[in-house]
């Protein structure tokens, strides 16, 4: 007898692979959560000390708040500069659309080491911001706080992700009737409106892509704030490889990383029902259509 | 209409006004990177090249990323090829564990893989980097090939079984020569990810050295105009790489066009 194998059979070897190389080590975080450490090595046992400490100690839960509020502020810019740049790359030509893709996508393919140096470069005491603000006689002294504060950590989060939001929304408005869009202009509706009950609406599954995608990186990225985020940049990221590295308390560290994975999982789902609602909500309640 | 609008002018500049300010500063003469400028030299190129860490480091990162364009590429190609099998159940469930390595913070994920090695005795180095950089192009690569394999024509293949051919000859005559052009993106995308990597290499990478980390450690110093030379010839071979990958595609999804209008598809296919 032939066993019946199909294409679908191909998703058993990527299953197997993704699940001993990333939900295995995940799920394992659970048992190093529990374990103790004695001089220097990690002792089995079962003991709720490092979730004790994760709940009693606010910096923990301060550290994870920073973490969500990073994500949302950058993914809430995101999806503001991310809009007018994916409908304009929707109207542009057919023949220019591929160059546009290259043009967009290139600076992802830069090592984030290499973003975060030019950043300093352009941000910095000398950098161009302030040569060219200086230059102009509009100040005397350099802007100090663009660089190493909050300020240029979340606009470097921000150059970061901003080509996932624009490309999912793009993606969403090339399959959206471009006559749709125009009618509510047509019909008298003011930019702002024909936006907010249209456009939005009827972008919104690629909004919500692209928040999710978003808030991910943004909330999750370590290098940025450490390298750029000066006194501001202590993140929970940060912790967990301390405490990962040197203090060499992996109890600890399993117990944060879990901890933050559980706050980002269910935020980035709210994030996404919140965009998929922006959208479908307002068109069953005060939509266009009579 | 001729006229570029203003949303698209904008975010060019800002996409690479910091790549520009690198290639201007790698040309400048002073050692301090600060305005105004001072003169043209090529001074930083040249000191690059006796440069035996950057050299090394750039060696090491090229021989890590060829693996692991062409593992993401297979794996990709099997995830893909499974996700457009109408017979495959549990669907979203593949899917979200495809989106896991994307979604879970690369930093969490390396220190997870690196305790949970350490609990087994694997040690840290070129092949766990290798297997913890492939986990995390799969999501890339499947995106990629997956783009492509939806829009084959199952009566290609189904024409080729009635005419006689095996599973695996009609795999190999019919499906994978459409599939080509997407498998070299997906090859592309994995090899520049590899190379663009830090966040995995801080933890896994052992007592191998690659490019991205020799560099770390100099800037966490402090800049300098010959680092800054480096990051320009990287960014350059990127881009050759990227411009290349697309110039071949292009020439292929030309000939595709004319059947199918070119729009979301070839948006989809070149996600990194």
């Amino acid at each position: 007898m032939r066993l019946a194998l199909d294409r679908s059979h191909l998703a058993l070897p990527v299953t197997v692979i993704l699940g001993f190389g990333a939900v295995l080590p995940i799920l394992m975080l659970a048992v190093f959560s529990v374990f103790t450490v004695e001089d220097f090595e990690l002792v089995p046992a079962f003991t709720l000390e490092s979730w004790d400490d994760i709940v009693s100690n606010p910096i923990y839960g301060f550290l994870i708040g920073k973490a969500v509020a990073t994500g949302l502020i950058t993914a809430v810019f995101a999806a503001l500069c991310g809009y007018p740049v994916a409908l304009a790359l929707a109207r542009l030509p057919k023949a220019r659309k591929g160059v546009a893709l290259i043009v967009l996508l290139t600076p992802l393919y830069t090592g984030e080491i290499v973003r975060i140096y030019a950043w300093r470069v352009v941000l910095g005491n000398e950098g161009l911001i302030n040569a060219a603000v200086q230059g102009l006689g509009l100040i005397d002294a350099p802007l100090k706080f663009i660089l190493f504060s909050p300020f240029s950590t979340h606009l470097v989060l921000l150059y970061d992700t901003l080509p996932f939001m624009v490309l999912a929304i793009w993606v969403s408005a090339e399959f959206v009737d471009r006559a749709q869009m125009e009618v509510a202009r047509d019909l008298g509706a003011r930019p702002f409106q024909a936006f907010t009950r249209v456009i939005v609406p009827l972008t919104a599954p690629g909004l919500a892509a692209g928040s999710c995608a978003v808030f991910a990186l943004a909330a999750g990225d370590m290098l940025t704030p450490s390298l750029l985020g000066g006194t501001s940049g202590a993140t929970a990221m940060a912790m967990i490889d301390n405490l990962f590295g040197t203090a060499f308390d992996w109890p600890l560290a399993s117990a944060l990383a879990l901890s933050l994975l559980a706050v980002l999982t269910v935020s980035a789902v709210l994030v996404i029902i919140l965009a998929l609602r922006l959208g479908g909500g307002r068109r069953s309640n005060r939509g266009l259509a009579p | 209409m001729n006229r570029v609008s203003p949303a698209l002018i904008a975010i060019v500049a800002f996409l690479y006004l910091p790549l520009l300010v690198l290639v201007v500063f790698s040309f400048n003469r002073a050692p301090v990177m600060a305005f105004p400028l001072t003169g043209f030299t090529l001074e930083w190129y040249a000191l690059l090249a006796s440069h035996k860490a950057f050299i090394s480091g750039f060696l090491t990162s090229f021989l890590v990323s060829q693996p692991v364009g062409i593992l993401g590429m297979l794996l990709g190609l099997a995830a893909a090829l499974a996700l457009t099998a109408p017979q495959l159940r549990c669907r979203t469930t593949f899917v979200v564990l495809l989106l896991i390595p994307f979604l879970v913070p690369k930093s969490v994920l390396s220190i997870a893989q690196v305790m949970m090695m350490s609990s087994i005795g694997f040690e840290r180095g070129a092949t766990a980097l290798i297997l913890a950089q492939t986990l995390v192009v799969i999501p890339f690569a499947t995106a990629i090939v997956a783009a492509a394999a939806i829009r084959l024509d199952p009566r290609l293949e189904e024409a080729a079984r009635d005419l006689g051919a095996s599973a695996w000859q009609s795999f190999r005559l019919v499906v994978l020569p459409q599939l080509k052009p997407a498998l070299g993106a997906a090859y592309s995308v994995g090899v520049i990810l590899s190379l663009a990597d830090l966040a995995i290499s801080m933890f896994l990478a052992g007592r191998v050295q690659p490019l991205s980390l020799i560099v770390t450690s100099q800037f966490r110093r402090e800049l300098s105009p010959d680092l800054n030379a480096m990051q320009v010839v990287v960014l350059a071979l990127t881009a050759l790489l990227v411009v290349a990958n697309e110039l071949t595609r292009g020439r292929r999804a030309a000939m595709r066009r004319r059947a199918a209008p070119i729009s979301t598809d070839q948006l989809v296919e070149t996600t990194p």
